[in-house]
């Protein structure tokens, strides 16, 4: 399986939410990023990342990520991580990024 | 199952290609089931071969019709594995923590992969190439 990316506008909230579903790894890293890039280039808002359908990120994943936060931090917006599964977390915890992102809600 | 003295060796050859590191990961966790790892172990062991792929990958000659070689050597208490890429050879030796600071897009591979096995060692020759050997050592009594 590879990676089928979701983004729905959360109005309540006034937010963007991306949910990745399947694996973000060096294939197919590019279609994440371009889809993180375009996103935060068009809007004002901060980015929910929704990782319940996520079971696999790298390290060229995680780097996309760190280029969004990077952007959005200079429209003093955030991103922010929900629902990640415990193996995601783990990387997150070992790379010290929980600290960067705000992540919520892990499962 | 493993005889001391005859261990089982799998290798793999893969196109410098982003989209068969899969394969590599794929092939790993199904070794490491075998081995008789945990499900948490055989998760370890999937994202460090997933990232020591990505890392020959980037650091080849950019042909993709280059391939770079896996080596799995079966042993009763461990699995080593190795990654052998035909790149230019220029891998950090030492591998930084990285700095929450001022975090960069890149350079994260080599510190996941040291996180998660028992022991790294990543070998380079200018111009001939990369080996990161990583070994993941079955805990006992667990």
């Amino acid at each position: 399986m590879a990676l089928e990316i979701k983004k729905t506008f959360d109005k309540e909230n006034d937010r963007w939410v991306i949910k990745p579903n399947g694996e973000i790894d060096i294939y197919t890293s590019p279609e994440f990023k371009e889809t993180l890039l375009d996103l935060i280039e068009e809007s004002e808002t901060d980015i929910v990342i929704n990782g319940e359908n996520l079971d696999y990120i790298d390290s060229t994943g995680l780097g996309v990520l760190i280029s969004g936060l990077k952007k959005l931090k200079e429209k003093e917006r955030n991103i922010i991580i929900i629902n990640i599964k415990k193996n995601i977390n783990k990387l997150l915890d070992i790379t010290g990024l929980n600290k960067v992102f705000i992540v919520k809600e892990c499962k | 199952m493993n005889d001391n003295n005859n261990k089982d060796h799998i290798k793999l050859s893969l196109p410098n290609k982003p989209e068969f590191v899969s394969v590599a990961r794929l092939t790993a966790s199904s070794i490491a089931s075998r081995v008789g790892f945990n499900i948490e172990d055989i998760e370890d062991i999937k994202v460090a071969i997933g990232e020591a792929c990505t890392n020959a990958i980037q650091h080849s000659s950019l042909n993709e019709n280059d391939s770079y070689e896996i080596e799995f050597i079966l042993d009763i208490d461990k699995l080593i594995i190795n990654i052998r890429d035909k790149g230019n050879g220029k891998c950090k030796k030492d591998i930084k923590t990285p700095n929450v600071e001022e975090l960069k897009e890149s350079g994260l591979g080599l510190f996941i992969i040291k996180t998660l096995m028992d022991e790294v060692e990543c070998i380079s020759c200018e111009d001939k190439g990369t080996e990161i050997r990583m070994v993941k050592r079955i805990e006992v009594g667990v």
